[in-house]
């Protein structure tokens, strides 16, 4: 080949068409690097325009993420405020409000120390009763170098403070620096009953951004907890006062049942004493009485007129002092008990009889009219036969007492329910003034009225009468009008 | 495999572990207990608390982390206290801690650790590694790497840092009757069981490649030549001072990935904090040269991100012909990071990780109750191995994940 072309020499042509051909050769690979190069640019022009776009997602997703974080803190602000409120609404302890506000529940609405304080009037300072990321030191100085009149004020005009919406940066700087946090909340506590005083929450964070809504989150827990104490201090008043009168209630009751049991104690000395003169006094006065019979039978020889009216007096006032005796020593028996009264079915109508026939002299003098008249349902009545009589004679004696001349006696009976038989006794006397209507059956009552100082009598007859009636189960009372009349009303049982 | 759990939310310590462990322990009967664990709210973290609960168990390995929130079941509990009481007749197992990590180093305390643990189990076969470290702790990975040293580089660790309320203030560590912080505690876990770990995480690379051109340890120094910082300056245009303020979203919801060959996912790494030079402080190393990428998660991805994992975890068990393979308890250790970014769907995860698990069973006749115990806490920083054939199995510290290990025995 190589001597074909020396021999043609033909080299110049070769080396032409070789030079030809690497041009064309370089053409196409300059063409194929510059298309390659263009393809490159156009790569790292994609790709870099796809960093451009990463780097608009990372900042839309940061500020995404952010707010997301922001909600979902707020969500959670909201549900720990919510568990609070619930929990602090069922307390009506005031020591335990406090107590419900647990370190979980404040870092869930965003903060991790809170101090709550009331105030003292007494020793004129802030008391902490609520402390949550402090140690005991930390709350001395705290308390120690509170601007008390500064707070009391805020309290007063119920404003919140709050490290972002405080204009004064020098105070914001100052409050920040007492209570060691870098962002912080103040919002008072306003119970309108009892003490008030402010809650305080804070954080050392210092990318938490606090916002309006943290203050009106803050807000609605400082009222919460302000109701809750209002709330336990209502109960805590109402209870204290229900106590009190409970208390009272009590030592009222055994002071009555202490004066009842003293009452008991000198009725019954009383009835003793009574029953024991009694006694005393009968025999005495039986040997008075007798002696006195025996001279005046002038069996001893006779005796002057003058000794004879006076023996005369001796007699009746013996008698009578007999008569009073023994009314004195009925009662104290009925009183104590040691008279049982008969059980015996009586006819009414036979005993007014009999008691008419008795007192019929009396009526007489002073023409007194005297009837009767019995219910058909209440003729009979279960009594002691001696005893009625005496609550008759009484009664009826009373009555004929205090009855002008014409007067008139009445006595119906009538039923009642419960197996009971009423039985009044009425006049047309001068009847009994109102104020004396209830003593009228104590004993030795006598109302002061001309018959009375007048006419003798032991004023033990109607509390005699009252115990006898008493004894049987019945009561007695008394209805009377000034100068018109007095009806005496009792009970006895029916057979 | 026998379990007893109890859970207290009540705020005094003595009377929530009395609550707690009474709970567990009546569930146990009078069966031996071979391991407890307890995890708590860091409020309950105190000497009284581990005091009080080695006189109940005097003679039981105790080990645990304070957290953020306990897991249980498909449940999160805040401010709660949380007792784990296993009985294992096939299982051996041994504990161990380490403290003063940041004066040793954590490279070297890992090695400690895993000398540690290895102590008793000489001859014995051994399984995985369940280690809790401090969650302050910003070198994890090393902690990981010191530990395999001696474990072997493919052993499998499962477990996760220790985690607070949210304040990145001070995490602590429950080893017997000890309060720790600053410190580390394993539980190597051998014998005849069965178990399988995994991991996910669904953070989503966007916009382009980056390379890490230097970087020391945990700390990137220069991306593409320029201060780390540049990196999300740029996309999120904002200056220093902002991004710093943003810290606590930025780190939690768009991490750096770094991408691992034949990885499914991309390993994620937060970051800690921003350095005047412009340096970005990492949970976890990312050594020079890697390729990473700016991560974003998304809930539906957060959470179908723990639907495979539960898948895998659960794959094992499910193709398993051996009727002796049954699972008995599922930990989980999930970052802190997913409930910030799931937040009120937080316990919508767990439930699908128990759903799954559920349903991977419902065909099996070995299991009596389709209830298996869940428990486990969130972290600030998980440990599992990577999948890829390429790693052999290596565990590393992840961030942004959920970390299941189920075991039986």
């Amino acid at each position: 080949m190589i001597n074909i072309i020396l021999l043609y020499n033909l080299f110049p042509w070769f080396l032409l068409s070789l030079v030809i051909g690497l041009a064309v050769i370089l053409f196409l690979k300059m063409e194929k690097i510059r298309e390659l190069n263009s393809y490159v640019t156009h790569l790292k022009k994609s790709l870099d325009e796809i960093d451009e776009q990463a780097k608009l997602i990372l900042r839309t997703d940061i500020e995404l993420n952010k707010t997301q974080e922001e909600l979902d803190k707020k969500i959670t602000a909201l549900y720990a405020l919510q568990r609070i409120s619930r929990e602090i609404s069922k307390t009506l302890d005031e020591t335990k409000i406090f107590a419900q506000i647990q370190e979980s529940h404040l870092e869930d609405i965003g903060f991790e120390k809170a101090l709550a304080f009331l105030w003292n009037e007494k020793n004129k300072r802030f008391n902490p009763i609520l402390n949550i990321g402090y140690g005991a030191k930390e709350i001395e100085s705290i308390v120690l170098q509170l601007d008390n009149n500064f707070y009391l004020k805020l309290m007063e005009n119920n404003e919140t403070l709050s490290s972002f919406s405080l204009a004064d940066q020098q105070l914001n700087e100052k409050i920040k620096n007492l209570f060691k946090v870098n962002s912080f909340i103040i919002a008072p506590l306003l119970p309108k009953e009892g003490s008030q005083g402010f809650l305080f929450v804070g954080t050392e964070i210092t990318d938490t951004l606090l916002t309006a809504g943290n203050e009106e989150l803050i807000n609605i827990l400082a009222n919460q907890i302000s109701q809750a104490l209002e709330n336990a201090r209502l109960f805590e008043k109402t209870w204290q006062a229900q106590q009190e009168l409970e208390r009272k209630v009590e030592e009222r009751t055994i002071q009555l049942s202490s004066a009842l049991e003293e009452i008991k104690l000198i009725s019954k000395r009383k009835s003793d004493f009574v029953s024991a003169v009694s006694h005393e006094l009968r025999t005495p006065l039986t040997s008075i009485k007798g002696y006195a019979s025996i001279l005046l039978s002038e069996k001893l020889g006779q005796l002057p007129l003058a000794v004879k009216e006076r023996l005369d007096k001796i007699n009746r006032h013996s008698d009578e002092l007999a008569r009073l005796v023994n009314d004195l020593l009925d009662i104290s028996r009925i009183e104590s008990g040691k008279v049982t009264m008969k059980q015996e079915i009586l006819n009414l109508k036979e005993i007014l009889e009999e008691i008419k026939d008795l007192m019929n002299v009396q009526l007489k003098e002073k023409n007194i009219e005297f009837s009767y008249e019995l219910s058909s349902d209440a003729e009979y009545v279960l009594a002691d036969r001696q005893q009625l009589n005496r609550v008759f004679i009484n009664l009826v004696g009373n009555a004929i007492k205090f009855t002008p001349p014409q007067g008139k006696i009445s006595i119906k009976t009538h039923s009642l329910e419960n197996k009971m038989c009423q039985i009044d006794v009425s006049d047309t006397g001068i009847g009994i003034p109102q104020e004396s209507i209830k003593a009228i059956f104590d004993e030795f009552y006598r109302i002061d009225n001309p018959i009375n100082q007048r006419v003798k009598g032991t004023g033990l007859g109607l509390s005699l009468v009252k115990h006898i009636v008493e004894a049987h189960g019945g009561n007695i009372w008394v209805k009377s009008k000034l100068n018109e009349g007095s009806t005496f009303s009792f009970t006895l049982p029916k057979p | 495999m026998r379990i007893g759990i109890g859970i207290s939310r009540q705020t005094d310590i003595s009377s929530a572990l009395q609550e707690a462990f009474w709970q567990a322990k009546t569930q146990l009967e009078e069966k031996k207990i071979t391991l407890c664990l307890l995890f708590s709210s860091p409020e309950f973290a105190s000497l009284s608390l581990l005091k009080t609960l080695h006189i109940y168990l005097p003679h039981t390995p105790i080990i645990g982390a304070s957290t953020f929130g306990i897991i249980l079941s498909s449940h999160i509990y805040r401010h709660s206290l949380a007792i784990c009481l296993i009985h294992s007749e096939n299982s051996k197992i041994s504990v161990a801690k380490v403290q003063d990590i940041r004066k040793k180093s954590a490279l070297i305390a890992g090695q400690e650790l895993g000398k540690k643990l290895l102590e008793d189990f000489r001859g014995e076969k051994r399984d995985f590694a369940m280690v809790f470290c401090d969650g302050m702790l910003e070198e994890g990975s090393r902690l990981i790497l010191g530990l395999q040293e001696i474990l072997g580089t493919s052993f499998p660790v499962t477990g996760g840092s220790a985690s607070d309320n949210l304040k990145f203030k001070q995490t602590y560590l429950y080893f017997n009757d000890e309060l720790l912080t600053d410190a580390a505690v394993g539980v190597l876990w051998g014998g005849k069981i069965v178990f399988n770990l995994s991991s996910r995480h669904g953070w989503k690379p966007l916009g382009k490649s980056r390379t890490v051109t230097q970087s020391k340890g945990n700390i990137i120094q220069e991306i593409d030549n320029q201060p780390a910082i540049n990196l999300y300056k740029d996309y999120f245009a904002k200056e220093i001072p902002f991004l710093k303020k943003d810290l606590k979203y930025i780190s939690t919801l768009y991490p750096m990935g770094v991408y691992l060959e034949g990885e499914k996912e991309y390993l994620l790494r937060n970051i800690l904090s921003i350095e005047e030079d412009g340096s970005l402080v990492c949970q976890g190393d990312i050594p020079n040269n890697s390729t990473i990428r700016l991560m974003i998660g998304t809930k539906d991805s957060c959470i179908s991100a723990s639907q495979q994992a539960t898948e895998e975890l659960m794959k094992e068990f499910s193709f398993s012909t051996l009727i002796t393979k049954k699972i008995d308890i599922v930990f989980i250790f999930n970052s802190v990071s997913r409930y910030v970014l799931l937040r009120r769907l937080a316990e919508e995860e767990l439930k699908t990780v128990q759903t799954t698990i559920q349903k991977n069973i419902s065909d099996k006749s070995i299991y009596q109750s389709l209830d298996i115990p869940m428990i486990g806490f969130y972290t600030y920083g998980e440990h599992a191995p990577l999948k890829a054939l390429y790693y052999q199995g290596r565990s590393h510290f992840h961030n942004q994940s959920i970390v299941l290990t189920a075991v039986g025995d």
